[in-house]
């Protein structure tokens, strides 16, 4: 093995890695006489530095490497989703000045930017003893994101709830790995689905719905949903916000890399039954989710559970027989995960303003801050899939493709049906939050004013959302050229 | 010989394992922690059956000493008291049973019908030169990722269980 191949591969991970522990030197040795916010603040750009420095590394990495039969891989689409995931981490960064966070940055910050190192790692193997180490490396992270303000009772209750469902879940993923194991002799899934061929072995029925359970926990699918409203409402805004966007781009990735990957051989072969359980987990995620968010009143609940829907139509991407709805779920994931961090900016400005996050805080803000206001009505109406932004485009894409895979199945055809219908459900409570911003006048006292530098990064991001709708061919070319240049 | 070892070894890790949560007799968790040195030890012993013995003495030295100790110490000092008996669910005992019967028909299922796909490992000797070969080289990786987990855990259990000066 050459070592240093091995180095130059892993240089975005060992440089978030450093970065991380030189965020917490630096707020140990030079900011702590300071006053929280500025200390919050100096913590924020040294992790803004390193995150950008990895995104530069991963930028620079060229060609495709497959080293140590797949423990550690580096191919184009592997690098795009990379950058998918350090960008939402970026925004995470510039959030966290306004989420009220009490103490320690230093180590918020170490811990995030190790949680983001467990992400990208998680996406870059096809071992499957990485995978569930990096999984845990970066649910731990997002364990303690969750419950770090130690002060407050709901950010302990969300992070314990986390903690405990992530825990059961993380050892079913683990029997369901040993029971593969056990059945192929091997961890890594290229020869795992060459052991496995047409098998409709039970055991591996076993097995695959352990793993299944595992992941639907990572991606709230329902019914392993049941901690993501909590976590979305009680946890620091920034940490809600990350595990709904970078954490969820990695953990579909890694799911659609383990299914089709691992188990693509026994699609469509009777008696494997993966796809069907896979497809129930689709349509209940869009059902629930959306109707459940129908009678929320908290704005972050209301973001919970349309994550949980938009789970359920990411799916669909999974379920594309081969890898024909890979670049549509790459698309997808992107748009998503730009689209909850613009979201979740937004919910940070409102609440810092009024306190709270329910529905009468976002009354009138179209009046105090048309630029905010604009900016959440891109972001809404993206999630429900109206043109031109690119929430349309993304759903749009994503069932085309879906279909096109899989000509005349039953099953696709009748999820992709039930998402439209779904998603027009959506729309509704998404305007139920529009109306508050633009009909109804501001509630009570006029309230503070918006700080202006927050709103140009969500602007800039409400601009990338409304483009990258209007010109979708720039990133589905990426996508597409990536994913044929990748062995994945 | 060999076969006879695994099954007591196997035996008994299945038995200490269930009364370390369930002990019909006992609620004290110093019984509990007693049991979890046996199962250790248990385990220790089915390592020693594959030949990886650097492997089992760690175990032994490491778990069964340094981190029991820990725990012992632990529940020492919290005093914690013989925890009440709790009444079983219905629910709980019929869903429960239900699911491992089911997970154990299908391996049964499975270990009657199907040949083993799996070809046995290439047995490596388990002495200390071929576990560093291997930790060094083929999984340098999931090493270096157990050792920034580890640092995580420092972190947040540090951060998590600190009180609040005021």
């Amino acid at each position: 093995m050459n070592y240093l191949d091995f180095f130059a591969t892993l240089l975005p991970e060992t440089t978030l890695v450093l970065t991380a522990l030189a965020v917490l030197l630096v707020d140990a040795a030079g900011l702590r006489e300071l006053k929280t916010a500025h200390r919050i603040l100096g913590a924020s750009l040294v992790s803004l530095l390193g995150c950008a420095l990895s995104v530069a590394f991963v930028c620079m990495g060229h060609g495709s490497s497959y080293l140590l039969d797949g423990i550690l891989i580096n191919d184009p689409l592997t690098r795009l989703i990379k950058v998918a995931i350090l960008i939402p981490g970026m925004f995470t960064c510039l959030l966290t000045p306004g989420s009220r966070l009490r103490a320690h940055p230093g180590e918020y910050f170490c811990i995030l930017l190790l949680a983001m190192t467990g992400l990208l790692l998680l996406v870059s193997s096809e071992n499957l003893l990485v995978i569930f180490l990096s999984l845990e490396l970066a649910s731990m992270c997002l364990y303690i994101l969750a419950a770090f303000n130690t002060t407050d009772a709901r950010s302990i209750e969300a992070g314990l709830k986390y903690f405990l469902f992530g825990g059961i879940s993380a050892a079913f993923t683990l029997f369901g790995f040993s029971l593969i194991y056990g059945l192929t002799g091997s961890i890594d899934l290229r020869p795992i689905a060459g052991a496995l061929g047409q098998s409709t072995d039970p055991l591996l029925m076993v097995a695959v719905v352990m793993v299944i359970a595992g992941f639907g926990f990572k991606i709230a699918a329902v019914p392993f949903h049941l901690w993501a409203p909590d976590v979305y409402e009680a946890a620091p805004l920034s940490s809600a916000a990350f595990i709904a966007s970078g954490s969820k781009v990695a953990s579909f990735y890694v799911l659609a890399r383990v299914v089709i990957t691992g188990l693509g051989g026994t699609t469509g072969v009777p008696g494997s039954q993966w796809m069907t359980l896979l497809a129930i987990l689709a349509g209940s995620s869009m059902v629930l989710g959306n109707l459940a968010a129908l009678t929320q009143t908290s704005v972050r609940r209301l973001l919970a559970f349309s994550a949980v829907a938009n789970a359920g139509y990411m799916l669909i991407g999974v379920l594309a027989p081969g890898s024909g709805g890979l670049p549509a779920l790459a698309y997808y994931l992107i748009l998503y995960s730009i689209t909850a961090i613009g979201a979740f900016g937004v919910v940070a400005l409102v609440e810092a303003r009024a306190g709270h996050d329910r529905l009468d805080a976002f009354s009138g803000l179209c009046r105090n801050s048309p630029v905010t206001a604009f900016c959440l009505m891109v972001f809404l109406l993206s999630l429900a899939g109206i043109p031109p932004l690119g929430g349309f485009f993304a759903k749009f894409y994503l069932f085309a493709a879906a279909l096109r895979a899989s000509p005349g199945d039953p099953l696709i055809l009748s999820l992709v049906v039930l998402a439209i219908a779904s998603s027009a459900v959506s729309l509704y409570y998404y305007l139920r939050v529009l109306k508050e911003v633009y009909v109804r006048p501001v509630a009570g006292a006029e309230p503070a004013p918006i700080p202006d530098l927050p709103v140009i990064g969500l602007f800039i991001l409400a601009i990338a959302v409304i483009l990258l709708g209007s010109f979708p061919q720039w990133l589905v070319h990426a996508v597409e050229s990536a994913q044929a240049a990748s062995s994945f | 010989m060999q076969d006879i070892l695994f099954y007591v070894f196997a035996g008994l890790v299945l038995i200490c394992g269930f009364l370390v949560v369930a002990n019909p007799f006992s609620r004290s968790p110093v019984t509990s922690a007693m049991f979890l040195v046996l199962t250790i030890i248990s385990l220790a012993g089915l390592f020693v059956l594959l030949h990886a013995f650097f492997l089992a003495a760690v175990q032994i030295l490491v778990y069964a000493g340094a981190v029991m100790v820990l725990f012992l110490f632990v529940i020492m000092l919290l005093d914690l008291k013989v925890e009440d008996r709790r009444r079983l669910k219905v629910f709980s005992i019929v869903t429960g049973l239900g699911a491992s019967g089911a997970i154990l028909f299908m391996f049964m299922r499975h270990l009657l019908h199907a040949p083993l796909v799996g070809q046995s490992a290439t047995l490596s000797e388990g002495a200390t030169i071929p576990l560093g070969h291997l930790l060094f080289e083929n999984y340098l990786l999931p090493f270096e990722v157990v050792s920034v987990l580890l640092l995580v855990a420092m972190v947040g259990v540090v951060l998590l269980s600190k009180k609040e000066l005021k």
